[in-house]
């Protein structure tokens, strides 16, 4: 049939405008909140990539919503208007609520929509999404679609191809030419960042993502940023934007899931020697000194061994980079977002050092005072999400990098030890690797051999490599 | 050996009733009654609301694609000029012949809502399903008026197929069959200009689409195919002449399309819009009702009240189709064969399990299929 119906009859959800099409450009409201309408009234102008269609009303009624903006891609499925309930209970409910119940889709969609909404908004601001019948360029969908997505106003070309069609060539040409305004927000700047970073010959050369204050990382424990203006909704929920720093961790953490293939090896290290260990170079050393730089240190050997896990991939160009050096990441929780600092050469670190380092990351990522390349170039992450609470965990990848170790919150137990039980303190650890990069078994040994050295705590005294 | 003519064609073009609504008394002789004027004008007025409504349907999610009969209507007088035992196998684009004919309305709408009973027509209308596929049914056409022929009843086969379905295979296959084997087969080829965005001057070389039919030994004519007279008189001619001499006809009607080529289309991409005033001006009803207005047969009055009626039918129409009974999928082996084949119901009964042979009670119902 014609596509999704919503179960309230107050609610009219966007149906296929044309035949497969899932998301059409809102080019102008015909009614407003408030407007008595017929069945069969036009309710809206639409763009789908083949047609400029009007959509009519299903039914009379009172215009109570209208869900979108003009200039907004809407999604087929979504709720497009909201009608006045005509008595029955559901006109009672808040409406935000029924809209809601109606369709659920509606709580999943606010990533995707704002992704499209980022592209198109550039588009709109310059031209003010009315009226675009007249002057309509010649134009295939597919250049519809690159111009809309580079925030081109199609319209506004002068076609080269035949019988004056506007091809993608002239498209990319005025998007390069910088001619269209537009809002969207400003890329990353990439290359340039790197290039300012530290020029060491072990840089992973891969550092597309500017791993800004707030690079993704582990999907742990992270706190909703504020930034956003809180608008009121229903029920004392308050609909927060997602903007600025939450939304670039998203978009990272997005990325990541949707190009890593994850799969994550679980196992505990009875570490109870180490305890020891610990304990012993916080007394020699008058410093204070936790299990991390142990594990750092114990990573930073195994990826000597594994060096399939020390790497970083290009998905553009097909290629994968095995670094000589370890940088590792400490994913970080900050009280603006997700941070991950990073301790550059930590393999040729003693534990003390790396100990200081985390210290000091610690300090300048909480007073936000920490320079943009301490936050770049990590080779691996570790993210230590046993600070709270949580013994395993699934951490994503700090794409493009292709394994993440996820620490979790010692604690004493039961341990069989050759025929005998007794209380060990057990660390739990969660390896998460690109299965596409990092076979299983592989995964497993490197998991196994950091197990292995943790148990060994005084080798991992000093540094791999000198 | 000298030179000389072996074949000699002529393509005659009728206009009957013109865009003005002036009629030609002398070729109008014999054709279509004054009451039948006014019924095909009614009819074809409930047409155009039923497509529009249709088209709203649509868009508003509550039918699948439909394509818009919109400025067609006048191919409607050929129900007229048919008779009940006559066979009407349509593409698309003929809703207002196959309501005349007697395709209850709803059946459209269900077709296009994607419901199998929408192409279950009721015993006794001679209409098959409206199809989708480009002139595929024309052979199905031939075949009909073949078996009609066998069976020695005193009806045709008329097959409805848009211009840019003479450039298809079968085309040329049903009319090769149709004129060799003398069958009382009668084509209609809806001339409107555009094969979706194909415009005609890229579909054929020919000079008309009507000349095709020469080849095969048709009689081929052009009419104006906004004009119910000539499209009725084409029709009852090309009738007569099946039945008395066995020669098929191919009518090329001569319209154009008003509306995109279905809701998945956006003519205005492709179309010019100084053609499409043009041809607004060409409306059948337009003229129709001029012709009816010069008659006195026609008033505003009668105009309120017929788009009132328009409106009632249809909404009644459209309350029926949304209002059916949910089908169940069981239904897809129910309305094509009048005794099912073994391997058909083979497939009936594992339907709603597995693929065949992946449970074992699966090889009970093989066997109690064969017979065994």
């Amino acid at each position: 049939m014609a596509g999704a119906k919503s179960t309230d009859p107050n609610v009219f959800i966007l149906p296929d405008l044309g035949e497969g099409v899932h998301e059409a450009e809102l080019i102008k409201w015909r009614v407003n909140p408030g407007d008595t309408v017929e069945e069969h009234d036009i309710l809206a102008e639409m763009e789908t990539d083949k047609a400029l269609v009007e959509v009519p009303s299903p039914r009379a009624g009172t215009i109570a919503q209208l869900h979108g903006e003009e200039g907004e891609i809407c999604h087929v499925g979504n709720p497009l208007v909201t009608y006045e309930g005509g008595g029955g209970e559901k006109a009672k409910q808040p409406r935000a609520e029924g809209a809601a119940k109606a369709a659920p889709k509606t709580e999943t969609a606010p990533e995707e929509e704002r992704e499209d909404a980022g592209t198109v908004v550039g588009n709109l601001s310059a031209s003010p999404g009315v009226s675009r019948t007249e002057g309509k360029a010649l134009a295939t969908p597919a250049v519809r679609r690159i111009a809309r997505d580079l925030g081109v106003d199609i319209d506004s070309i002068e076609g080269s191809g035949m019988g004056g069609r506007v091809t993608e060539r002239d498209v990319r040409a005025v998007a390069e030419g910088g001619a269209p305004s537009s809002r969207r927000e400003p890329e990353p700047e990439r290359a340039p960042a790197r290039r300012e970073a530290p020029d060491r010959e072990t840089e992973p050369r891969h550092t597309q993502r500017q791993v800004a204050e707030e690079t993704s990382s582990a999907a742990l424990a992270v706190k909703i940023a504020g930034g956003g203006v809180p608008a009121p909704a229903a029920g004392g929920s308050q609909r927060i934007p997602f903007r600025g720093t939450r939304r670039t961790i998203a978009k990272r953490l997005r990325e990541s899931m949707d190009t890593a293939v994850h799969f994550t090896v679980m196992d505990e290290a009875e570490i109870s020697a180490l305890d020891g260990v610990r304990k012993q170079t916080a007394a020699a050393s008058g410093e204070k000194v936790s299990y991390l730089p142990f594990v750092v240190s114990a990573v930073c050997r195994a990826l000597k061994e594994f060096p399939s896990l020390n790497a970083t991939v290009d998905d553009e160009k097909e290629e994968i980079t095995r670094h000589a050096a370890v940088h590792i990441g400490v994913a970080t929780d900050t009280e603006h977002g997700l941070s991950v600092p990073v301790i550059p050469d930590a393999d040729t670190l003693g534990v003390l050092e790396v100990g200081r380092h985390i210290t000091e990351l610690a300090r300048l990522t909480r007073e936000r005072s920490i320079p943009r390349e301490r936050l770049m170039g990590s080779t691996f992450t570790i993210s230590n999400v046993g600070s709270y609470a949580g013994r395993f965990a699934t951490p994503v990848i700090n794409y493009p990098e292709v394994a993440i170790l996820a620490v979790g919150r010692m604690r004493e137990g039961v341990v069989a030890d050759n025929g005998a039980i007794r209380v060990g303190k057990l660390l739990p650890l969660s390896l998460a690797c690109d299965h596409r990069v990092v076979d299983g078994a592989e995964g497993a040994r490197c998991l196994a051999r950091i197990i292995e050295l943790l148990q060994r705590p005084q080798e991992l005294l000093t540094p791999v490599r000198g | 050996m000298p030179t000389k003519v072996i074949y000699n064609a002529k393509i005659n073009q009728i206009q009957i009733l013109d865009e003005n609504g002036k009629l030609d008394e002398k070729l109008a002789r014999g054709g279509l009654k004054d009451a039948q004027v006014l019924k095909l004008y009614e009819h074809m007025s409930i047409c155009r609301h039923y497509d529009e409504v249709a088209f709203k349907l649509q868009r508003s999610g509550r039918m699948g694609t439909y394509p818009q009969n919109m400025g067609q209507e006048a191919i409607g007088a050929v129900a007229l000029a048919a008779i009940r035992a006559d066979w009407m196998v349509p593409c698309y684009r003929e809703n207002a012949a196959l309501f005349l004919h007697g395709l209850p309305m709803e059946k459209i709408l269900l077709h296009w809502m994607g419901d199998e009973r929408g192409n279950q027509i009721p015993e006794g209308v001679n209409i098959t399903p409206i199809s989708i596929p480009i002139g595929t049914h024309m052979l199905h056409a031939a075949g009909i008026a073949w078996a009609l022929k066998l069976r020695k009843e005193d009806a045709v086969a008329f097959t409805f197929f848009g211009d840019g379905a003479t450039s298809e295979g079968d085309f040329h296959e049903a009319m090769n069959f149709a004129c060799t084997l003398k069958l009382p087969c009668v084509f209609i080829c809806q001339n409107n200009q555009w094969a979706i965005s194909v415009p005609r001057s890229k579909q054929t070389a020919s000079e008309t689409f009507a000349q095709k039919g020469l080849a095969y030994g048709a009689e081929c004519l052009q009419i104006d195919g906004n004009d119910v007279f000539a499209v009725y008189k084409a029709a009852k001619d090309a009738r007569a002449r099946a039945l008395k001499d066995g020669k098929p006809t191919l009518i090329e009607a001569y319209t154009y399309r008003l509306g995109d080529h279905t809701t998945a289309d956006d003519a205005r991409r492709y179309r010019d819009a100084k053609e499409l005033e043009m041809w607004r001006l060409r409306d059948p009803l337009i003229r129709t009702r001029k012709y009816l207005e010069a008659k006195d047969l026609w008033s505003d009055d009668k105009q309120k009240t017929l788009e009132a009626k328009a409106k009632e039918i249809v909404t009644k129409v459209v309350k029926n189709a949304e209002g059916i009974e949910k089908p169940t999928n069981d239904d897809i082996f129910d309305h094509t064969f009048a005794e099912l084949p073994e391997e058909i119901i083979r497939q009936r009964d594992t339907m709603h399990t597995h693929s065949l042979g992946q449970r074992p009670e699966q090889e009970t119902l093989r066997a109690s299929a064969r017979g065994v």
